[in-house]
């Protein structure tokens, strides 16, 4: 009930965000602020004690005819993915330039709508109209305010991930047309729906399967279909660049982990073979086409869809890996996974705001462009470059724990493969400490003039993302415990 | 009691926030709360120390899944504490002389107060992840102090450099952490924790079979290979002499580059049970680099490069000493930690000398710039002077008492070792000791004797004696430190399956004992008779292809600059980049193709969002009005 309160209340703070005019930022900071501290709230009384499954269960009939049910449920994943979401809209919030107008918040509270509508729904109908509800917003927000070529760059993002979207509907109707067959009854319900997938007739059965890959993987960015990525990063505004970043790549995840993984069972052993391989190729290819590039924003753009490789290497190698003797190895993979989902958004997030206003203040972001700011903005440089660390991995921030996790127990499901993905991060470090070495360091590009470094309120917005990044980094435990729970009720059995 | 123990890394962490805080207003006094939260750490290794004499202390808690975090010490750890918070104490009291004119010293200060924390939370953390978590703050520290100079180019240059080599080192101590996790979790329930591994290792060895464990352990070494800067990996060293000089004698004497011997020591009793080639690779490696280190060290001129190089080469040392334990047993370990504590404190006095001797010369490193210092500045010059002699073992100083036994132990190697491949560290090291004598004395007199040869090296003095206070300290531990000799051995011994073992110093035939104190004499006369009366000024071998082979340091560099990198990691970026690019357009030209087909359509897009909304709120009431009257029917 208490996760149902809150999508309300979500609700009306997005319908109220489009009038609030002049004091449209405030308002909406304020009102993401609130639904921060809610689904802070929530998660302390609902998740200190969470041992397993889905609570805060609630059930609205809308149809019984048609089995159409509004049902919310929270996992102890999708816990962690609202509070990345809470954190990542409220910074997106933060960082808008208050110029883009009420439309603009308006559109990033429905974002947040959206994101924590299709978290809690356990209902595959209204799943599907919150996830296209997140679309709806970034597509105006990069066709209305992006940069270079904004129309059509737009319109690929839509179109792009709308097909994915298509493949999701297609094996939602196909599950729901069999439910009769199976269940004795029609249901949009997640958990019963991905309970019968393993019972399908083998062409069905490839069907659901592929739409839903196809959709997530879109979602992640996974190679070969993460086309939209580089241009909707570049040309989006940072806002919209951090919500792309931090919470578009996140529903790729939560599918992964949150829908699919219910049916894990029903996986053939060579599509999650060929995941891994796509997890691993991810994380090499995006990894050397970010080493060439020359803009930071594109560059980190390549970087995020590297960092999200992990995850869908971790679904792979965590489902390869047998339930038998190497359960816990299992276990540690799959929440390594999910634990990556949730650092990476929140690095992304660091990276892209600092990047902001790295590029608010010299009026560029390409990497020649700057050049030794570290003189004239060292508080400044010091994020960005707590984000580059961050974001290559480094112990002490939340990267590592999802890395490391996955890295620790992928040797099981590909032993020695394990080479390529510690090659990809090898040329990670590479390029963001080179990056950070052009931009930041070395003798200062005087055709800058004066840089302003960051304003108090602006130092308060990074230190506070740079604090949640180290807690999580330092403190794995308050949501890795809930994750590991989760992944243990979805495997069933207990270690 | 376990308070003291977590205040050893906890006290110079807050002495790293206070002075970044208090520092940013107060500048002159960042120096003076880094050293004493420094003080601080010592204090309370010296507290522990009375502990851990009569047990190890083990205090643990889960930090996440079955990955716990805590803090281990043992004779072992302890001892490492304290020469670490030591010799750091040492340094950050002369860097208040060193930096007192910089404008960003709060900052310098804080860096290297975290950087003595990441050292010491390294030394006592009971698992592996969380001692990586160390490793690597102990890596970003070293990368940020190497570019404190942040405008110079060479400077970052070389920060980027050392960190992305030592990276190379830390991901494969992660696939080692990643073979063993796997490999351990259905014999335990906390698979990389220290104290477990090293009191079950020889079980474990049954368990996995040595094999495995060999192979773990070979991931292991290319952690340590990359920190303690050995070979292949040791490219970064030399070129991250470009920050402050006392950044120098932080990395190479406390709290960098002794990490990677300090692991392997650590996970001795892996290595030990391991199958045979994992001790022979960290003894040939170790005598290979002392070698390599000790023959490139000759020809270069830089004065901080001269002890980069010597450092490399003493840190082969240490790691042979390890590497030899499977003849001589479990006295490897401590030869090798002796020499570990006596090098850090003979080369941070090196180093805090040319660091004075760099404040005169205006931060000129070129030695054959230098000359006839002894007269202008005889007591940094006495200083380097005790400093060199403890470096290549000259009798009586530290140096005699740490460093020849190895040679002794790895001559005992030769003869127990069943095959002729054990012949191998003991003439490497042996010729290694020659080496040392050379370098070390061609730097000293360049610097040393002579007439001055360039007008700063005419104008140069002494700086002031309350500067050099922490040095003549250090020069003290460096002559008298062989005292302690046989009880530090005895301290140090690992612990092992076997039955309690006395540790003994190692012994040798007369011929084997004297060998190296005839070569430091040949040495030095050769290096007097070229440098001391200045014969090198009439040679010229600049043109011999011998020397352009070890003045290019063998091309190590050049192989990892030229071809690793530009021919083949960046291409390989270009193609994936260019294929990227004509993917993308591939995909855009699929995109325009269908939208012009549907322009047929364009009439139905007003572009206005407010359209769009209606008709979305208007399609939504329709559906929910078909789904009630279905209802209702």
């Amino acid at each position: 009930m208490l996760a149902f309160d809150i999508l309300i209340i979500s609700i009306i703070f997005g319908i109220a965000a489009f009038f609030t005019g002049r004091y449209a930022k405030e308002t909406a900071s304020i009102l993401s602020g609130v639904l921060l501290i809610l689904i802070a709230a929530f998660s302390i009384m609902r998740f200190s004690s969470y041992s397993r499954g889905f609570v805060s269960q609630y059930s609205i009939t809308i149809s019984n005819s048609i089995g159409l049910y509004f049902s919310v449920g929270v996992s102890g994943l999708t816990d962690a993915l609202l509070i990345l979401t809470g954190i990542v809209m409220l910074i997106a919030i933060l960082i808008t330039d208050r110029e883009y107008g009420s439309t603009f918040f308006g559109l990033e509270m429905l974002v947040e709508v959206g994101l924590i509508g299709l978290l809690i729904s356990r209902d595959f109908l209204f799943f599907y109209i919150f996830w296209e509800l997140v679309l709806v917003p970034v597509y105006f927000m990069i066709g209305r305010y992006g940069r270079d070529n904004k129309d059509s760059i737009s319109l690929k993002f839509f179109v792009y991930t709308h097909i994915g979207s298509v493949f999701i509907l297609l094996s939602i109707f196909t599950l729901y047309s069999y439910s009769i067959t199976y269940l004795g009854y029609y249901t949009f319900e997640i958990g019963p729906l991905m309970g019968i997938v393993h019972s399908l007739p083998a062409f069905e059965l490839g069907f659901v399967l592929f739409g839903f890959f196809f959709g997530f993987l879109v979602k992640m960015p996974s190679f070969p279909i993460h086309s939209w990525l580089p241009d909707s990063y570049y040309s989006a505004p940072y806002p919209a660049t951090v919500i792309l970043a931090g919470a578009i790549s996140m529903m790729g995840g939560y599918g992964l982990f949150g829908i699919l993984m219910e049916a894990y069972s029903a996986i053939p052993l060579w599509v999650l073979y060929f995941l891994a391989a796509l997890g691993i190729i991810s994380i090499i290819y995006f990894a050397l086409t970010a080493m060439f590039q020359r803009n930071i924003k594109k560059m980190m753009a390549f970087a995020s869809a590297s960092a999200m490789g992990f995850v869908t290497l971790s679904f792979a190698a965590s489902l390869i890996e047998s339930a038998g003797s190497y359960y816990s190895v299992k276990l540690i993979e799959a929440s390594g996974g999910m634990f990556q989902i949730v650092a990476h958004g929140l690095i992304m997030a660091l990276v892209f705001s600092a990047l902001y206003y790295i590029s608010r203040n010299t009026k560029t972001d390409s990497v020649y462009g700057l050049g030794g700011i570290y003189r004239e903005a060292p508080m400044l440089s010091s994020f960005a470059l707590i984000g580059f660390l961050a974001s290559l991995g480094l112990p002490g921030f939340a990267g590592f724990i999802g890395e490391f996790s996955i890295v620790v127990g992928v040797f099981q499901a590909i032993s020695w493969y394990i080479f390529f993905v510690i090659f990809g991060m090898i040329i990670t470090a590479s390029y963001h400490i080179w990056t950070a070495q052009r931009s930041l360091y070395g003798p200062y590009n005087e055709s800058l003039g004066f840089i302003r470094d960051v304003r108090a309120g602006e130092f308060l917005i990074l230190i506070f993302l740079v604090l949640v990044i180290f807690l999580f980094g330092i403190y794995p435990n308050l949501i890795f415990h809930n994750l590991v729970n989760y992944a243990n009720s979805i495997f069933g059995v207990i270690s | 009691m376990y308070i003291y123990g977590w205040m050893i890394f906890i006290s110079p962490l807050i002495g790293f926030l206070l002075t970044l805080i208090i520092g940013k207003y107060y500048r002159k006094w960042s120096g003076a709360i880094a050293s004493f939260f420094i003080f601080l750490a010592f204090v309370f290794s010296v507290i522990t120390y009375f502990t851990v004499i009569k047990h190890p202390i083990y205090n643990s808690y889960t930090w996440f899944y079955n990955i716990d975090f805590g803090i281990y010490i043992d004779n072992l750890a302890i001892v490492m504490a304290i020469m670490v918070s030591f010799v750091s104490l040492m340094i950050h009291l002369f860097a208040i002389y060193y930096m007192k004119d910089d404008p960003n010293k709060h900052v310098y200060f804080a860096e290297t107060a975290l950087f003595t924390a990441g050292m010491l939370g390294l030394v006592i953390s009971s698992n592996l992840v969380l001692l990586f978590l160390f490793w690597e703050l102990v890596g970003l520290c070293s990368y940020l102090l190497i570019g404190f100079w942040f405008f110079k180019p060479n400077a970052t240059a070389a920060a980027k450099k050392a960190f992305i080599v030592t990276r190379v080192g830390d991901l494969s101590f992660i696939i080692g952490m990643s073979i063993l996790y796997y490999s351990l979790i259905n014999v335990t329930k906390d698979p990389l924790s220290i104290p477990y591994l090293i009191s079950n290792a020889s079980s474990i060895a049954v368990a996995i079979g040595k094999v495995r464990l060999g192979i773990i352990a070979i991931f292991i070494l290319g952690a340590a290979i990359g920190k303690s800067a050995q070979f292949p990996l040791h490219v970064w060293i030399p070129d991250a002499m470009e920050g402050p000089t006392t950044v120098s004698a932080l990395i190479h004497a406390a709290t960098m580059v002794t990490a990677g011997v300090y692991l392997v020591a650590r996970l001795f009793q892996v290595f030990l049970y391991a199958a045979p080639f994992a001790m022979y690779a960290v003894a040939i490696v170790g005598s290979f680099t002392a070698l390599y280190a000790g023959i490139v060290g000759l020809v270069v001129n830089d004065v901080k490069r001269i002890l980069a190089y010597s450092t490399i080469s003493q840190l082969g040392y240490m790691l042979a000493a390890i590497g030899l334990a499977p003849i001589i047993g479990g006295v490897a370990v401590s030869l090798g930690m002796f020499h570990l504590v006596s090098h850090a404190i003979f080369k941070a006095l090196l180093f805090m000398s040319a660091g004075a001797f760099l404040v005169a010369m205006m931060d000129l490193r070129d030695a054959k710039q230098m000359g006839g210092l002894w007269k202008r500045m005889p007591i940094t010059t006495t200083l380097f002077f005790i400093g060199s002699l403890a470096l290549v073992a000259f009798p009586g100083t530290a140096g005699y008492f740490s460093k020849d036994p190895i040679i002794f132990a790895s001559y005992n190697y030769f003869t127990g070792s069943p095959s002729v491949s054990g012949f191998l560290p003991f003439l490497f090291l042996m010729i290694g000791s020659l080496l040392t004598t050379l370098y070390t004395f061609r730097m000293f007199f360049l610097v040393a004797v002579g007439k001055p040869r360039s007008t700063l090296a005419e104008k140069a003095k002494d700086p002031p004696l309350l500067a050099l206070l922490p040095l003549i300290v250090l020069s003290i531990f460096a002559l008298i430190l062989g005292v302690w000799q046989a009880p530090f051995y005895s301290f140090v011994k690992p612990t092992l399956d076997l039955a309690s073992y006395t540790v003994s110093v190692p012994t040798a035939p007369v011929y084997i004992t004297t060998m190296p104190i005839i070569l430091l004499a040949i040495g030095f006369f050769i290096d007097l008779y070229i440098y001391g009366f200045e014969k090198w000024k009439t040679w010229d071998i600049s043109k011999s292809w011998y020397y352009k082979l070890v003045k290019n340091k063998f091309y190590i560099d050049v192989l990892y600059t030229r071809i690793i990198s530009e021919r083949v990691i960046l291409p390989l970026s270009a193609a994936f980049s260019g294929f990227e690019n004509s993917y993308n357009a591939s995909v855009n030209r699929l995109g325009s193709d269908t939208v012009s087909t549907g322009s047929y359509f364009r009439r139905l897009q007003s572009g206005v969002f407010e359209n769009y909304v209606a008709v979305l709120i208007i399609a939504a009431i329709v559906i929910f009005i078909i789904i009630e009257i279905v209802e209702l029917m």
